[in-house]
């Protein structure tokens, strides 16, 4: 019961705080205006000239704050100084030599300041500051002093006019507001020019070219698989608004090298789960883009199959599995490497994708098995393959026939060798493949492809296998149809690093049915949040990445439909 | 809307946990309490910005009238009443930009509330409760002031809540003092400045209080 009543007793706590300790963001306008001051940079200005004024209002005593536009000014000789500019109401212009009183006036409180005009005239402008060179795209703002007959100084910056010689390289402005804010136009020199009660003042300025002024690096904020790849792209944005890819002139860097490296081409290999910097920098300049890993850490490796028995001079398709620390499971055939103890034995070659072939070269010793070692990092297992040296006894193709294969889809065919040592092993990708009639259907011949047969017309075709000298045929029919609807795997929740197979079945309308899952196309919208893991050797296989929902549209003769992939 | 669910839930956890007792009071009943409470600082916002109120402690006086359940009601052991109690609290000082002023004059809150509690009672003379409630406040800034200015004379009336937790002391089967603490909250009410401006200011404060039920 105590600690029920203190757990509510911290509820209450918790729920109340204490109070509002923010900065407040508002003037006090409660306490009284008393009196006003007029701050001026000099009391004398000349003629022809103008200056600004500034105003402190104390209020009781208690604080001072700059309230300049709230005043209302006033001047007693107008025709020797007046408040002119609409643009600048705090700003007094001389007319005539004589002095004027200034009235500034805030609700009931006044302020005066004595200003007097003089009768100087400018003998020398100089523009400050003095750069002489500028990048393309970028601005400087000049201002102008002059120095008068009177030995004193004063801001033209405001009064005087500003031109360039030759606008196509560099402009500067004469409007109220800008005055001498100079812009690089484009390569090459332009002459700055002031001009102020007869006298001149210039400017050379000397436009470069465009400078790197930042950069960006894309994809932003990715997440990706562990042990897996993440390309990246650095764009140079320059002075002038350009951009480059500037890629490959970059130095790329990981900031944890433990969770990615990186090339220097920009290609990022994810090794550990968490998140690094990718940065990009060129000439001082960088860019970064934060890669979230997901999917969890290596912890074992499984190869399928374990024990492979082989004839020599075939090939067999291995796959390697990955369990990672946070549980999921999937693919990793194309991230480990493949080590066969004697390569005159046997290789493992990886044309690309999560596709690898063992490839039996010769018979291993009579009672010796020859390991394959397959590593990532430090994860690594074995698995062991026996060669023999049969001859072939007979050779059967499955299925013997295919009576109704539909235009535009496919169906594998397998070819099975019977040996003289009383085995049998599958030997589709070890044989040659071939239709008679390429007009109504065709077969694969290499890679992963062998012997998939693809209807292509409405027709008929004998497909040959041939291997060890021998060879089978299947007549295969090709039917034409009408397409009716496409039916793919429902919506479906993953989580992150687990790969999950989506299927895709055409309906036609004579009521038939086809799997279509490898004559589909399958993209999805949002990579960080899945991925299709191998379009070309595991079509629909998807992994999820990291949280969000995506969106897997799958298409097949001109039907589309979609399933919503959620990663919580 | 997720701070109300809180509250929705802090004042009926405690019913569900509420065990019988023996020789206990049911039926109507009225009390009266006094105690002191503390406003929290506030946030005051118009459209010129955010300032901020600071209050010095203030008194505050309740009356209730409610029922107290009977042991081994289906809804828990306790009580439900409704509440009335007004809370004033001087304002001390306002920060603006510019720094702190002396405030003046006082933010007065009239309350009406309907309250559960729920009494742990384990037969002996103290029985912890812990409960809330929710109803209604009139919020007045009374001649508000800052550094002598008239700041705000204006009064709203807001959504309130309030949480709380304390001991029921039996004095007598039909008389029991309560000493409790409350946490007592309101929407911003919107009142209006001496320049024609209106402001929203945080009202929230932490009250304990002591007083006497009596059962009939």
């Amino acid at each position: 019961m105590t600690n029920l009543l203190l757990s509510g007793l911290c509820i209450l706590m918790v729920l109340s705080g204490c109070g509002w300790d923010g900065e407040p963001t508002r003037n006090n306008d409660f306490t009284p205006l008393t009196s006003i001051e007029i701050v001026a940079g000099s009391s004398t200005i000349a003629a022809k000239t103008s200056a600004t004024f500034k105003v402190n209002g104390t209020y009781s005593g208690q604080f001072t704050r700059d309230i300049t536009n709230q005043v209302v000014w006033s001047s007693d000789s107008p025709a020797v100084a007046g408040f002119v500019t609409t643009a600048n109401p705090n700003r007094i212009t001389g007319k005539s030599s004589g002095t004027a009183i200034v009235t500034a006036t805030v609700g009931s409180v006044s302020s005066t300041f004595r200003l007097t005009v003089s009768a100087a005239t400018v003998t020398t402008l100089t523009i400050t500051p003095a750069t002489s060179s500028l990048s393309k795209g970028r601005t400087v703002q000049y201002a102008v002093r002059g120095l008068f007959s009177d030995t004193t100084t004063q801001d033209l910056t405001f009064d005087a006019a500003w031109t360039s010689s030759d606008s196509g390289v560099a402009t500067v402005s004469d409007a109220i507001g800008s005055k001498g804010l100079t812009k690089a136009i484009s390569v090459g020199t332009a002459t700055i020019s002031t001009a102020f009660g007869g006298i001149t003042g210039t400017q050379q300025l000397t436009v470069t070219e465009p400078v790197l002024n930042s950069i960006t690096v894309s994809p932003v904020n990715p997440s990706v698989l562990t042990l897996s790849s993440q390309t990246f792209k650095a764009t140079g944005i320059y002075t002038d608004g350009s951009t480059a890819d500037i890629t490959a002139q970059v130095a790329w860097d990981s900031s944890r090298k433990d969770v990615a490296t990186i090339s220097s081409s920009g290609t990022a290999a994810t090794l550990t789960q968490g998140t690094t910097a990718i940065s990009a920098a060129l000439s001082g300049i960088a860019g970064t883009s934060n890669l979230k890993t997901t999917g969890g850490n290596l912890a074992a490796i499984a190869i399928s199959p374990n024990v492979v028995t082989l004839v020599k001079d075939t090939v067999s398709r291995l796959t390697a599995t990955g369990t990672f620390s946070d549980g999921s499971i999937r693919d990793i055939t194309s991230q480990v490497s493949w080590s066969p103890a004697s390569a005159t034995i046997a290789t493992v070659t990886t044309p690309g994708g999560n596709l690898a072939w063992l490839n039996a070269l010769a018979a291993t010793p009579a009672g010796t098995l020859s390991v394959i070692t397959v590593k990532n990092g430090s994860i690594s297992t074995t698995t062991s393959l026996i060669v023999t040296i049969p001859s072939v006894t007979s050779i059967v193709i499955t299925p013997v026939a295919v009576e109704s294969l539909t235009v535009g889809t496919g169906n594998r065919q397998a070819l099975t060798a019977y040996f003289s040592d009383g085995t049998k092993q599958e030997v589709t990708a070890s044989s040659e493949w071939s239709s008679s009639n390429t007009a109504a259907a065709t077969v694969g011949n290499s890679g992963i492809v062998r012997g998939r047969v693809s209807g292509v017309a409405a027709g008929t075709t004998i497909i040959s296998a041939k291997y060890g000298g021998m060879t089978v045929t299947a007549p295969v029919t090709v039917t034409a149809r009408t397409l009716n609807n496409l039916v793919i795997t429902d919506n479906t929740v993953l989580t992150s690093g687990n790969q999950v197979k989506f299927t895709a079945t055409a309906g036609y309308t004579d009521g038939s049915t086809v799997d279509v899952t490898e004559d589909t196309t399958w993209v999805i919208d949002f990579p960080n949040v899945a991925i299709l893991i191998d379009s070309q050797n595991l079509p629909g296989q998807v992994v999820a990445v990291d949280h969000g929902t995506a969106t897997l549209t799958a298409s097949f003769g001109g039907k589309t439909k979609t399933a919503t992939i959620s990663v919580p | 809307m997720k701070q109300i669910c809180r509250i929705i839930i802090a004042i009926c956890l405690p019913l569900l946990f509420c065990a019988p007792a023996n020789a206990q009071h049911s039926g109507p009943f009225v009390g009266a309490f006094i105690g002191g409470n503390s406003l929290l600082n506030a946030k005051g916002s118009d459209d010129q910005g955010d300032f901020r109120l600071s209050f010095k402690p203030g008194f505050q006086g309740s009356a209730v009238l409610g029922w107290d359940f009977e042991p081994g009601n289906p809804l828990g052991e306790g009580r439900a009443e409704l509440e009335y109690t007004r809370r004033s609290n001087p304002l001390d000082q306002v920060k603006f930009v510019e720094g702190s002023f002396t405030g003046g004059g006082t933010v007065v809150s009239d309350s009406l509330m309907l309250n559960f509690f729920g009494v742990f009672h384990d037969g002996g003379r103290w029985a912890p409760y812990i409960g809330g409630g929710v109803g209604a406040t009139r919020i007045e800034a009374s001649s508000l002031k800052v550094d002598g200015q008239t700041m705000s004379s204006d009064s709203a009336i807001v959504f309130a809540y309030q949480l709380g937790a304390g001991f029921d002391v039996a004095l007598t089967d039909y008389l029991n003092l309560d000493l409790g603490y409350r946490f007592f909250g309101s929407t911003s009410p919107k009142l209006s400045e001496v320049g024609g401006r209106s402001f929203k200011m945080d009202y929230f404060s932490h009250n304990v209080i002591l007083g006497l039920r009596v059962g009939f």
